[in-house]
């Protein structure tokens, strides 16, 4: 573990994992005393794949290893929320299967696991997947283009497939909206919004007039915040974080990115690579201004975690000579992150 | 060599001339049956996998046909797990890239071949400082808050060779500042890791921690004879703080006692306070040590000859007969002795020939100066305590002390392998030319390159055999002038392109070296990998990153196979996504730029059909003759396209085409007529009056148009 201050504006720890990280996330639990986070681990020396729960303190400074679940291969997309007095962990793996796993929302034990198999869902590796907030609906998408709904009941599941191209479009990120409503993203910058009342397709694609200069490239991670449902953030290649408003359709506001051409100065980027994952800051000054986008917390393969402003500059938190796979804000401490290093580490983020 | 059976099941490795050096290595297997053929590959890391079949047989229950070994090769650092190692090499990536660019930066602004430098070391000190930091043993569990008294030897975390073997480089080659005290430098150098040496044999620290856990049995400490040897070993080596922490665990310190024994506490307090204010040649002490540095040689002179002076006052002095304790007379006069710089106590009280020698250092001869003046010191230390076994850090030394650059090169190579020693030529060119010419010159038989290339090719291709350290490997490869980029490029090509992680983190790297070439190689092999595995999407968007539209071309014959079906369905809409994928038409495309025009036409055909305004017409018409014209338009295409607009062909208010238009259509149909002859034409499912009567509308048409013209 390593302590660094980082200006004067954080606190860095770092905590050595000796595994993989494929994913982590903040567990929203219940309880006055302990954090919790959950990782998707591969360990690559016993060639075991796993989610484990983590306990953080903060004083004095530990992040312990509570319990974990031995998943059948490497996960490729791990989501956690609240529903009825129980903490769910969602993971789809890279063999196709997707799994449950119910927790005990003071302490964070996990108590029982519900799965569907491999191949029922998906038949490739790539997949990405949506809790729904406080609810028990998952959509899953996948390289293959299928779009599949997912209901967990009391013991039992229920799935169907939304949508199947056929492989014709690949989707490889997908964010709920409001609970009928779904945008996901995939090669060619491409933005789709789903509405479960129409079925049958997307009721809408994003139709990227781009420039003839800018270059395309691949929707990585998608958010969408609750109080402005009609703007879709995305974050893919290149840099590039661009808000698709779905008044304006044909207008990307782009936050940042490498990608926007020669000529265009006004954009700047946080990052010259892959952005992996996007979400809305939930620590918001009262200030801003409600026509603007609202700032925006984004990680990314040349080791950026960073705040984007639009208008604004952006703030870099974290410059990692590795890359940071995924991040997640603590929805009750918004000041605290928490991210996974490629270098098989986890840090978490104080901001004071 | 190549293996042989023999007919037990066991293998033996046969080899033609050599059987002496020959080690062979028993290979546990339980096959039942006889071995008839094996295969060797490589697995993950530095393990063989060596598969074994069975000869065949006849029964089906004679057990396994054949099985799978795996075979470690080489027991790897007992000190240091895999898990741990790939720290290090994360951690180590940093200060590695900034020491080059360093170089790289400074070689430019002196416009010399050399990067030789006089505060170079400053830099490589740094470098050296960062590379430290990871190599620390994992912290033990914080000392108790109340401290125990008996508690002598004080330990904050597990010490490791590989950290005392890059400290002794250091100190040797690197930290020129310190140079004036070297010896000072190992002295502490050995009180953190004395212990290491205890695997091969008895040491100072060893016999230390022995009597501390004998502490609570021993009632009286100074009757025990052990008391005053491991307190006159102590002092030996320099361990003042641990020295005085048990000469105040004395019986006469104890209350009930003090009255009578003033005398005898009187004498233990004395040498306790001449140890803690020994003089030393040396900046300042770790805090909370004892003893009194000086920085200036004159200053220390001048301290080291009044403290010894004290000292043989105190040897003389007559309290000693009065003194009725014989046991703690005896010792506290074996503790003055070795202050005093008597030999034959400093050779009792060492176990072996470093400790010995850092004795030297600290009460014969404080002002050695100069390797070579060491090496002789060591040579004489040796012969008066020959070492009873070899450890890899006696072996380093001598290397370092002999000026032998080719010795520690070996040394270091051979028992820390090649993390160590890509690392480590940095530290040992810092500050000789001599060793920078050894080490950086290119030699005819390595191939043409340096000694130092070498080892950092060696080193990257350990990186690159794993899955989670390949992508730290350029970082080195890009420092390796002659065969770097060579091998990256194998590297970058050896990679996945299944996953997209992986695909993605290639081409970055690709984008960082500027290796546009080998990117758009990758995306290519990544588009036909998709698109072969049925996501038709993610093939086309990868083929047209990589630009290479003649693949496009020759996938969209095949798409357009399933297009063709669904010519005039609903289910064209699935088509759209795509085709936005397909972005704009600066975007080379291929043969797929067919259809985004093909959509387009599409869509006015329909409005065309809903309403009735002219303007569609128009526009539709625009569109079937860009459609017409295109050469990237399959021919089978255009049957069904004019089939289509008939509509448009028989337009009531005036005709649409102008003639040199009806007359390019007339063209490609008379062409359509004779590929129909060749062999491989395949019909399109259409009434067959259709096309009869699309020559018959474009007659129409033709006529129209030449009388409006």
């Amino acid at each position: 573990m390593a302590v660094t201050a980082n200006s004067e504006t954080s606190q860095i720890h770092r905590f050595p994992q000796y595994k993989y990280i494929d994913a982590v996330r903040w567990l929203p639990v219940l309880s006055a005393f302990n954090r919790f986070a959950v990782l998707a681990t591969f360990d690559y020396d016993s060639d075991l794949s796993s989610i484990e729960i983590h306990s953080f303190k903060p004083n004095p400074i530990s992040f312990e290893f509570q319990s974990s679940w031995n998943s059948p291969s490497r996960i490729s997309s791990l989501k956690a929320s609240q529903f009825l007095q129980k903490t769910v962990i969602a993971a789809s793996t890279s063999s196709g299967s997707l799994h449950f796993l119910f927790a005990d929302s003071s302490d964070a034990t996990l108590e029982s696991e519900v799965s569907v198999p491999e191949d029922e869902l998906h038949s490739v590796s790539e997949s990405s997947i949506d809790l729904m907030d406080g609810g028990v609906e998952c959509v899953t998408v996948g390289d293959d283009g299928r779009v599949n709904l997912v209901t967990v009941g009391n013991s039992n599941l229920n799935y169907r497939r939304l949508f199947d191209s056929g492989g014709l479009v690949s989707y490889t990120a997908v964010k709920w909206a409001s609970p009928v409503e779904f945008a996901t993203g995939g090669y060619g910058f491409g933005l789709h919004w789903w509405d479960q009342r129409k079925p049958g397709g997307p009721v809408s694609q994003f139709k990227g007039n781009w420039d003839k200069n800018l270059t395309s490239g691949i929707v990585h991670s998608i958010d969408i915040h609750p109080s402005r449902k009609h703007t879709c953030l995305a974050g893919g290649s290149l840099g590039t974080v661009l808000a698709w408003d779905l008044r304006w359709q044909q207008q990307p506001i782009i936050l940042s990115g490498t990608g926007a051409g020669d000529g265009n100065t006004a954009v700047q980027s946080i990052s010259e690579s892959e952005v992996w994952e996007v979400q809305y800051d939930r620590c918001i000054k009262s200030n801003t201004s409600s026509t603007r986008i609202l700032p925006s917390m984004i990680c990314s393969e040349d080791g950026i975690l960073g705040v984007i402003e639009q208008g604004e500059e952006s703030i870099e938190l974290l410059a990692e000579p590795c890359a940071i796979n995924s991040f997640d804000i603590d929805r009750h401490n918004p000041l605290d992150v928490i991210c996974s290093l490629e270098w098989e580490a986890v840090a978490i983020l104080t901001r004071q | 060599m190549s293996p042989n059976t023999v007919g037990n099941g066991a293998l033996i490795p046969f080899s033609g001339d050599t059987t002496d050096s020959l080690a062979v290595y028993p290979l546990h297997h339980d096959l039942a049956r006889p071995i008839s053929r094996l295969a060797i590959s490589w697995s993950r890391g530095n393990s063989l996998r060596v598969s074994l079949f069975a000869e065949p047989s006849v029964n089906p229950n004679t057990g396994d046909g054949a099985k799978v070994v795996e075979v470690k090769l080489g027991g790897g650092d007992p000190e240091i797990t895999d898990a741990d190692w790939r720290r290090i090499a994360y951690g180590s990536v940093a200060p590695f890239a900034l020491l080059q660019s360093r170089r790289s930066s400074l070689s430019e602004l002196s416009k010399s071949p050399s990067p030789y430098h006089l505060d170079w070391w400053e830099h490589v000190l740094q470098y050296s400082k960062d590379i430290t930091s990871l190599l620390g043993g994992p912290k033990l569990s914080p000392s108790l808050i109340i401290e125990d008294p008996n508690e002598i030897v004080q330990k904050n975390e597990e010490p490791t060779c590989l950290k005392a073997a890059w400290e002794l480089m250091e100190i040797f080659y690197v930290d020129k500042q310190s140079q004036a005290w070297l010896p000072e430098r190992l002295v502490d150098w050995l009180a953190d890791y004395d212990s290491l040496f205890t695997s091969t044999q008895e040491t100072i620290h060893g016999k230390l921690v022995d009597f501390q856990n004998d502490l609570v049995n021993i009632q009286v400490i100074e009757d025990d004879p052990r008391y005053w040897e491991v307190m006159s070993s102590a002092l030996s080596v320099g361990w003042l703080d641990i020295v005085v922490k048990m000469l105040r665990l004395h019986g006469s310190y104890q209350l009930d006692q003090l009255s009578n024994r003033e005398l005898e506490n009187g004498l233990v307090e004395a040498v306790a306070v001449l140890i803690s204010k020994m003089p030393r040649l040396r900046p300042e002490s770790v805090v909370g040590n004892l003893g009194e540095c000086f920085k200036s040689k004159p200053d220390f002179i001048k301290a080291w000859e009044k403290w010894r002076s004290q000292i043989t006052k105190l040897d003389c002095s007559p309290f000693w007969i009065q003194c009725d304790n014989q046991q703690t007379r005896e010792g506290l006069r074996d503790l003055l002795q070795v202050m005093l710089g008597n030999t034959e106590s400093l050779c009792t009280a060492s176990c072996y020939w470093i400790e010995l020698y850092v004795s030297h250092f600290l009460y014969i001869r404080p002002f050695t100066i100069g390797i070579e003046s060491m090496y002789n010191l060591a040579q004489k230390c040796i012969q008066l305590k020959p070492p009873t076994g070899t450890h890899r850090l006696t072996e380093l030394m001598i290397g370092i002390l002999e000026e032998n650059t080719e010795v520690v090169l070996a040394e270091i190579s051979r028992e820390f392998g090649p993390w160590m020693i890509a690392h480590a030529v940095e530290l040992l060119t810092a500050g000789s030319e001599q060793a920078e010419i050894l080490l950086h010159d290119e030699r005819d038989n390595l191939g043409g390159i340096s000694i130092v290339e070498l080892h950092r090719l060696a080193y990257a291709q350990i990186l690159s055999s794993h899955t989670l350290t390949w992508q730290i490997a350029p970082i080195y490869l890009t420092s390796c002038m002659k065969q770097g980029m060579g091998l990256l490029e194998n590297l970058l090509y050896r990679q996945s392109v299944q996953h997209k992680n992986t695909l993605l983190k290639n081409i970055e790297i690709c984008r960082l070296y500027e290796l546009d070439h080998i990117s758009s190689n990758i995306m290519k092999v990544a588009g036909v990998y998709h698109w072969k595995h049925g996501r038709k999407g993610a093939g086309v968007y990868w083929l047209q990153q990589s630009q290479d539209t003649s693949c496009l071309d020759r996938i969209a014959q095949q798409l357009f196979d399933s297009v063709g079906k669904s010519i005039s369905d609903e289910s064209f809409k699935q088509w759209e996504g795509i085709i936005e994928l397909l972005g704009s038409e600066s975007k080379p495309a291929g043969g797929l730029e067919f259809l985004h025009k093909y959509r387009d036409f599409k869509k006015s055909l329909q409005m065309v059909y809903s309403g009735k305004s002219t303007d569609a017409a128009r526009q539709a018409v625009g569109s079937l003759i860009m459609l017409m014209k295109n050469p990237s338009t399959p021919q089978r295409f255009w049957l069904p396209l004019l089939y289509d607009s008939l509509k448009l062909l028989n337009w009531k208010d005036s005709p649409l085409l102008s003639v040199s238009e009806t007359n390019l259509l007339l063209n490609k149909l008379q062409e359509l007529s004779l590929a129909r002859q060749r062999p491989h034409f395949t019909e399109p499912s259409l009434p067959p009056q259709a096309p009869s009567s699309i020559r018959l509308a474009l007659a129409t048409n033709l006529g129209r148009a030449i009388l409006d013209e």
